[in-house]
């Protein structure tokens, strides 16, 4: 088994073909198990993260989401990047401490939660609507098969899969084949897609803004 | 989509009260007032009342946005609050304004506007969950300051909440007070009248979403369009300092983000470096002004990172983190969002300290305390006052003496920044305050309420009294600098007093980007609205960087030749001028109504080269039509935009019951003619206005917005080409219209 913390020590990549298991599958996707028995092959392709210092809080990248899937409307809730939950009081929600909290009525520091790509969602699918892109890694809704039951959204680690209130489908990350719009109008750069391989540091810095102060 | 139009949410909430009944009326009676203060204004016109004042009952208060709010437009999270404000002479309407995320979510909750009506007997909040909306129980938040209101509030919503609230100051009936969102995105001079009403906090959450009429394709495409066009905040297009990529820079720019600047509060320390204008991503590190409040040395300290609104890359918002804020000065946070007037009236009101710990610990902990406790300065003239009779060793003989030996004016003269914990409490606590207030109760009520005619103050305790006949405070010029002005010895008035900067004398409204910044345009501007105009159109040209030739070649372009004058060398009035003023105003009216930032737009002017610097001044149309799928014209739309214009003047005249404008509301206080005295109009090197160009520019203005030379009134024909022939019926009944 490969520790997160040999991996960080060895200098260790995460190379795409490889399988990997336990702690470095829950580093990678953020999902909870430790159970060396759960898998993880790296695929082409990557994942979105965010670097909390750069993020100014536009909320362009759930724009451009929203605009770039299914019909025309604008709405945090049918983008799949997900900046308005923790905008103001941060990942903890509003703590009585919360000007010692993240968001914008805490310390400023805004953390956006993206799809990891992650397999929770795909095991939680009672239809298996949910599949993998072979180009890019992206585990993708099919609108066919999806019933709109939501156990993908419960079990979702991150919290970024919505349930369409009209159309009543799973919205979720599907790295718009390889060129994301969110990362596309960042005024700052401070979301970008990884490679697996350079996801690791920054999923690291990542996961600090996301602990209750 | 099953709207028939994109953008408008649909519905306009109507919340009453006075009797708990919450109605939801359809939007598109409103369409042809756009949205934002089109809906605020035909609101105010269509339930008008003589005679009431702004916490009157019968006052009513309209939060609205415009069809581009939410749909994810480039700046177009604004929101329009308009109503009665008690910081006016009369009470007249004006329109505050706040960025931040609130519009968008009432968007999404299926709201473009919530009217406010009556007054509840019991502190209340409005709690919206899309359809759900009700009035809830808000005696456990009265009191509370702003930040603990937005906690309290989210925390019985859900997190992801957007609240708008009144501090202690809106609660206590203090005139100079805010309705803010999201920390320091404030809107003034109307926390007063919700305060009255006594509605202390709307929460939204909304799950809807905005429908858009374009595709993705195309939204995309404008938005890099804009991209490539628009610049740092005021529409500065050259940086402020040299950079490798850049033919010019200029001083004025607030491009400031560039090499030497730095996101030094950030965890990780961020360099800004060099900021290309194609960069895509360093759009929104351009702006980085914190330095234009601390200066470099202090802002590389204390600047955490650019903050600001919903959908604007820009931010010129300052996110700003100074340890002693909490163990120096024991606030429960040592964070501080603003931008502006939130770090500038604490910096007016201790003196104009030169950059330094101490300028940076007065202006984070003052903007704290005004934005907890909710007070507005009026662009400034507030903390003007407080600043200019501290010099004239006014308040000595003003207040009385156990006050005035309570206060601790050694703390302001050491520029100690704990000065601004007891300044801004008396201000929001008024008759509350423990002890002696009337410097709080003062300041606080209005100006207008304390000068007679003249601009001379009445005793204050008089006037706090409700005294009938009150006395003459008896204040006399007594400095140095009077003399060369003559001044010395005759009675004092706030009119002749550069230092305090009232400049409209009507309405005793603060100057905002005037004669200082755009000579007559700016003058003119600050003679139509009943507060300060909010009115950035020139600035977003003037103030954009580029060297004169190239902005007058955009001027004269635009408005015809002449209509543009550098600073300190101003030309007579003419005709392109008073067309360059008509267009700021409509311009700023269409932005206010969409709801668009106009302290970005209108975009005339670009950082690229191969443009020759040129801009695209039809974007917000190009917006709305992909918006609401309604292909509408620049001139179109602008057309809609005179309209509402026209209405508010016409409701400046109904609700002051008086048709001539003329002498009544445009008129300017004495210190915009008589500065310099070693100067007359026209010399190089004074901004001076003169008393007979003026004149001729409300001329030559009236007849560019198709007023009555005469009275400034719309003329019937002028309002019925806007489709405002009901208006011009009232008006003409009560013998209000021109013949």
């Amino acid at each position: 088994m490969i520790t997160r913390r040999a991996l960080l020590a060895n200098g260790a990549k995460v190379a795409v073909g490889t399988v990997y298991c336990g702690s470095l599958v829950s580093f990678l996707t953020g999902c909870s198990s430790d159970d060396d028995n759960t898998t993880i092959e790296v695929l082409p392709g990557g994942l979105m993260v965010v670097d909390p210092i750069l993020c100014v809080g536009c909320r362009r990248c759930e724009i451009a989401c929203s605009w770039s899937h299914g019909i025309s409307a604008v709405s945090p809730n049918t983008a799949r990047i997900k900046v308005a939950k923790n905008l103001n009081f941060g990942p903890h929600g509003v703590q009585d401490n919360f000007h010692q909290q993240r968001g914008e009525e805490g310390d400023g520091t805004i953390v956006p939660e993206t799809c990891r790509q992650c397999d929770v969602c795909m095991a939680a699918c009672p239809q298996q609507a949910i599949y993998i892109n072979e180009k890019t890694g992206a585990r993708i809704v099919d609108d066919e098969l999806c019933i709109g039951c939501g156990y993908c959204a419960e079990n979702c680690p991150q919290q970024v899969i919505t349930i369409d209130k009209y159309t009543r489908k799973a919205l979720k990350c599907d790295l718009c084949e390889g060129k994301p719009n969110c990362a596309e109008v960042c005024p700052t750069g401070a979301i970008k897609f990884y490679t697996w391989e350079e996801a690791i540091a920054e999923v690291e810095h990542h996961e600090k803004y996301l602990t209750l102060i | 989509m099953n709207k028939e139009f994109g953008g408008w949410a649909g519905h306009v909430l109507r919340v009453d009260l006075t009797n708990n009944i919450i109605k939801k009326e359809p939007t598109s009676t409103y369409h042809n007032y756009i949205g934002g203060m089109g809906i605020g204004y035909k609101v105010l016109w269509d339930n008008h009342k003589d005679g009431i004042t702004a916490t009157d009952e019968e006052n009513r208060l309209v939060i609205s946005a415009g069809p581009l709010s939410g749909s994810g437009a480039i700046c177009s999270a604004r929101t329009t609050i308009t109503s009665r404000s008690p910081v006016i002479r009369n009470h007249l309407i004006t329109d505050g304004h706040f960025g931040g995320h609130f519009s968008p979510e009432m968007k999404y909750a299926g709201y473009d506007a919530i009217i406010i009506e009556g007054k509840s007997s019991s502190p209340v909040w409005l709690k919206i969950i899309d359809d759900k909306v009700t009035l809830e129980p808000a005696d456990s938040l009265w009191g509370k300051g702003m930040f603990d209101t937005f906690a309290a509030v989210s925390k019985m919503m859900g997190q992801q909440a957007q609240v708008a609230a009144i501090g202690p100051a809106g609660e206590n009936l203090v005139s100079q007070s805010t309705i803010q969102t999201q920390g320091g995105h404030s809107a003034g001079g109307h926390g007063a009248v919700l305060g009255s009403k006594q509605l202390k906090a709307i929460g939204i959450i909304g799950t809807g979403v905005v429908d858009v009429v374009a595709n993705n394709e195309q939204l995309r495409k404008l938005d890099d369009h804009i991209l490539g066009i628009i610049g740092a905040n005021n529409q500065g297009v050259v940086p402020h300092q040299p950079q490798t990529w850049a033919e010019y820079s200029s001083s004025i720019s607030r491009w400031r983000g560039g090499p030497g600047v730095k996101w030094g509060a950030a965890d990780n320390p961020v360099d800004v470096g060099e900021t290309p204008w194609d960069d895509r991503q360093k759009v929104g590190m351009r702006t980085s002004m914190a330095e234009m409040y601390f200066g470099r040395e202090e802002a590389n300290r204390v600047f955490k990172r650019p903050g600001g609104c919903h959908s604007c890359p820009i931010r010129c918002f300052c996110e700003v983190k100074n340890p002693k804020m909490k163990t120096e000065y024991k606030l429960p946070t040592d964070n501080i969002s603003n931008t502006c007037m939130g770090f500038l009236d604490p910096w007016y009101v201790m003196g104009l300290p030169a950059n330094s710990e101490k300028r940076t610990d007065i202006q984070t902990v003052g903007a704290y305390y005004m934005d907890n406790y909710g007070v507005w300065s009026a662009y400034g003239q507030l903390s003007h006052v407080m600043r200019e009779f501290i010099t004239r060793d006014f308040w000595k003989q003003l207040l009385p003496a156990e006050e005035f030996a309570a206060i601790n004016w050694q703390q302001q003269k050491d520029l100690d920044a704990h000065f601004m914990e007891d300044f801004y409490t008396r201000l929001a606590l008024g008759k509350q305050y423990k002890g002696s207030n009337v410097l709080g109760r003062f300041l606080g009520k209005g100006l207008h309420e304390f000068i007679n005619e003249e601009g001379e103050l009445y005793n204050i305790q008089d006037i706090l009294d409700g005294i009938e006949t009150p006395r003459m405070a008896g204040l006399i010029f007594n400095l140095e600098g009077d003399a060369p002005y003559g001044l010395t010895g005759k009675n004092y008035s706030v009119f002749l007093d550069k230092g305090v900067k009232v400049f409209n004398r009507s309405m005793v409204g603060g100057t905002h980007h005037a004669s200082e910044t755009a000579g007559q345009v700016g003058a003119l501007l600050n003679t139509v609205f009943n507060r300060d105009p909010q009115c950035h159109s020139h600035i977003n040209l003037v103030n954009c960087g580029l060297p004169y030739g190239k902005i007058a070649e955009v001027a004269d372009k635009m408005w015809g030749a002449g209509a543009f004058d550098p600073v300190k060398h101003y030309k007579p009035m003419n005709v392109p001028k008073a067309k360059f003023a008509k267009w700021c105003l409509v311009k700023n009216v269409l932005h206010d109504s969409l709801t668009l930032c106009n302290w970005m737009f209108p975009l005339i002017v670009s950082p690229d080269v191969k443009k020759d610097y040129q801009g695209d001044s039809s974007i917000e149309s190009q917006m709305f039509s992909l918006v609401t799928g309604i292909q509408t014209s620049e001139q179109e739309l602008d057309d809609k935009a005179e309209g509402i214009l026209q209405l508010h003047r016409a409701l400046s005249v109904l609700q002051m019951q008086e048709i001539d404008q003329r002498n009544k509301h445009d008129v300017l206080t004495e210190w915009v003619y008589d500065l310099d005295p070693d100067k007359v109009f026209g010399d190089e090197g004074t901004i001076k206005m003169g008393r007979e160009d003026m004149q001729l520019g409300l001329d030559l203005f009236y007849t560019e917005m198709g007023w009555d030379q005469a009275t400034g009134t719309p003329t019937r024909a002028t309002l019925e080409k806007f489709k405002l022939g009901y208006v011009a019926d009232k008006l003409e009944s009560l013998g209000l219209l021109p013949a």
